[in-house]
């Protein structure tokens, strides 16, 4: 974000210069915590961001607290809330001690210069236009997984994080985890051999066996600013919170939400973040009945070339137990989902794959040679770590947004393989389908105004 | 044996019998596919509409019709079906149905309900070409569907979609103004004046701040 041609931070500089002169303590929220902490040798003060909140119910919720731990640490501050539901969003408010100013609209923490970072955490049809606007207001960008419903709102992500410098980290954790870490040094280090193949399983989509008609929203809900860039149709029980996940515009069922963490480790492991299929090929069962359609049964077919492998995304799939049993209940080990590689020496089994990541005790065993591949390390194994190390230092995030994107468009294209009925032919330099004039059309979804990219 | 050679009235009205016999079987084929979709059993309604995609543009505006059913599952069911038949006919070396679906299609932009007409301009987004434009435009006039029109014709590739939005500039009230001026630009139109509105926000909180 620039005024009048002055880069951000300096702008944020001198106007925090000027504010403490005027008397800063009565300005809280305009003065930046680095300005006000100016002092060197302040024990966090000096690199204390200012976070925002977008989204603060299910995993937004979760993000509040973990930042809310890190700021009584001295480490953050959590200074703005924001949610559609005001019922979320006052609870979020209490969380905070009453100290973070609540919004409905998150454009308003946009317009705020002391606003350091945002955290976006809102149902799957809003990540791209909001962590588009973030980047553009000069916001680094946490924003939960996928990162995009089409693949026009994902190049648009890239494009905008891109111009504006800032650090983008989307929210699938699986690999900045511990054992994520040891299975890709395993992997990378040519312990499998050649990896041809990657199966993921997962448990299917649930169905809405009790459809209700659509109705009035609650006085608590803006449905507007829900549906925001989605065309508008009356509210329906069945569209939030949560459940959001399982209709195509605005979740995409299990491939987008749990594929963004499984299939986001296979592009990690096999070091083909910047590359992409050449065909998808999709066979499913979508419910008969009911506002949810996305697929419950889903197989999904990706061919990779150079280096050829295939990926195969299959609902259920073949689940392999996690073998032991104790551990399993000790820590509630999710063994629903997760991914078998397949190289011409070896397999490898990775289950779960985002908060959680196991796998077997070989790979943990394994230390690579001197001059082996050294694989990247989130720091502590913690994926906002990560981040704040990215903003810091400018180095790009694990889950950076081409990372990010690349994995959306997987999920983005195996749903869309599904729609269309047919296989898919994909253009991975260019980024586009071909020889299909309408599913290059549903490569974007015009968005409903002012709601855009 | 020679072979028996056919007579030109002999041909022609093989050809009319084998035309109105393909009719018939369509007909039959529609009317049996709008019966399972108007059950209230989902068994029985599901897999019809599941498998309306090959019954193609016969099917476009009887469904339309049910789209419009008091059983919002009947309604929805119709509404799918749409979906799988455009879907089916915008298959690559299909131009011949996609285009009888087109058409019909834009027959349904002139229903009475607004959500078949938003239906009906959202699939166009997907298979329509330059006939079905200036239909489409004419609904950028319709306040209860305007906005779904241009997103609609904001997706349609070639010039014809561009002319329309650009004629549509000149005369939309002043508030819509700025969303025909977001797809010109999209579509990489330079527009004059109407500045984004994306980051202006609107909706203040009714709690009280910190």
């Amino acid at each position: 974000m620039t005024h009048r041609n002055i880069p951000r931070r300096r702008f944020l500089q001198r106007s925090g210069a000027t504010l403490i002169g005027l008397g800063a303590a009565g300005l809280p929220q305009l003065v930046p915590a680095r300005v006000l902490g100016a002092a060197s040798g302040t024990p966090g003060a000096k690199d204390r961001l200012n976070i925002a909140h977008i989204g603060v119910g299910g995993m937004g919720n979760g993000h509040l607290g973990y930042m809310l731990a890190r700021q009584s640490r001295g480490e953050v501050n959590v200074v703005a809330v924001c949610d559609v539901d005001e019922n979320r969003l006052a609870a979020a408010v209490k969380s905070t001690g009453g100290k973070a100013t609540p919004y409905r609209d998150y454009r308003y923490i946009l317009e705020r210069a002391d606003v350091d970072a945002v955290v976006i955490a809102t149902p799957d049809h809003w990540h791209a236009v909001q962590t588009v606007h973030a980047c553009e207001a000069g916001k680094h960008v946490y924003v939960e997984k996928p990162a995009c419903c089409t693949i026009e709102e994902g190049k648009a992500m890239v494009r905008a994080a891109r111009e504006k410098k800032v650090a983008v980290q989307v929210g699938s954790q699986g690999r900045s985890q511990r054992e994520a870490f040891f299975a890709h040094q395993y992997i990378a280090n040519g312990m499998l051999g050649r990896v041809h193949t990657v199966k993921c399983w997962h448990y299917a989509t649930p169905s809405d066996d009790h459809p209700v008609p659509d109705s009035e929203p609650p006085p608590e809900l803006d449905w507007d600013l829900w549906l925001g860039p989605l065309p508008w149709r009356p509210y329906n029980a069945r569209y939030l919170h949560g459940v959001f996940r399982w209709l195509l515009e605005s979740g995409g069922g299990q491939i987008r939400d749990r594929g963004a963490h499984v299939m986001s480790n296979a592009l990690h492991f096999l070091g083909a973040d910047h590359t992409g299929p050449v065909s998808v090929e999709t066979k499913g069962r979508v419910p008969t009945r009911g506002l949810w359609d996305s697929a419950i049964e889903l197989e999904v077919t990706y061919q990779f070339k150079k280096p050829d492998w295939t990926l195969i995304w299959a609902q259920p799939g073949e689940m392999v137990p996690y073998p032991d049993r104790e551990r399993v209940k000790r820590e509630g080990i999710r063994e629903g989902y997760g991914a078998v590689y397949y190289g011409d020496k070896d397999k490898l089994v990775v289950w779960v794959g985002d908060g959680q990541v196991y796998t077997e005790p070989k790979a943990l065993d394994y230390r690579p040679p001197p001059d082996g591949v050294q694989v990247p390390k989130s720091p502590r194994f913690d994926h906002h770590e990560d981040w704040f190390e990215g903003i810091k230092t400018g180095r790009k995030t694990i889950m950076n947004i081409e990372a990010g994107v690349a994995t959306a468009f997987l999920c983005v294209l195996g749903n869309l393989s599904l729609i269309c009925g047919r296989k898919l032919h994909w253009d991975p330099v260019k980024q586009e389908i071909v020889g299909d004039e309408q599913a290059r059309r549903l490569m974007s979804r015009p968005q409903r105004y002012p709601y855009t990219l | 044996m020679k072979p028996r050679i056919a007579s030109p009235l002999t041909a022609a009205a093989s050809a009319a019998l084998t035309s109105a016999a393909l009719a018939a079987a369509d007909s039959a084929a529609v009317a049996e596919l709008l019966a399972k979709i108007k059950s209230a059993d989902d068994a029985i309604r599901g897999p019809a509409w599941q498998n309306a995609g090959p019954l193609g543009a016969p099917a476009v505006v009887p469904l339309g019709e049910v789209m419009t059913e008091a059983h919002f599952e009947i309604a929805r069911s119709a509404r799918r079906a749409i979906e799988r038949i455009v879907r089916h006919a915008g298959r690559p070396g299909a131009d011949a149905e996609r285009r009888a679906v087109a058409a019909e299609l834009v027959k349904l932009l002139d229903h009475a309900s607004p959500n078949v007409r938003k239906h009906a301009l959202w699939m166009l987004s997907e298979i329509g070409e330059d006939p079905a434009v200036e239909p489409m435009a004419a609904l950028l006039a319709d306040p209860e569907v305007r906005e779904d029109a241009r997103c609609a014709l904001e997706r349609i590739p070639g010039s014809a979609a561009t002319a329309a939005l650009k004629k549509a500039l000149a005369t939309a009230p002043e508030a819509f103004k700025y969303a025909l001026a977001h797809s010109l630009r999209v579509r990489g139109e330079k527009v004059e004046g109407y500045p984004s509105q994306k980051r202006v926000p609107t909706k203040p909180t009714r709690l009280k701040g910190a």
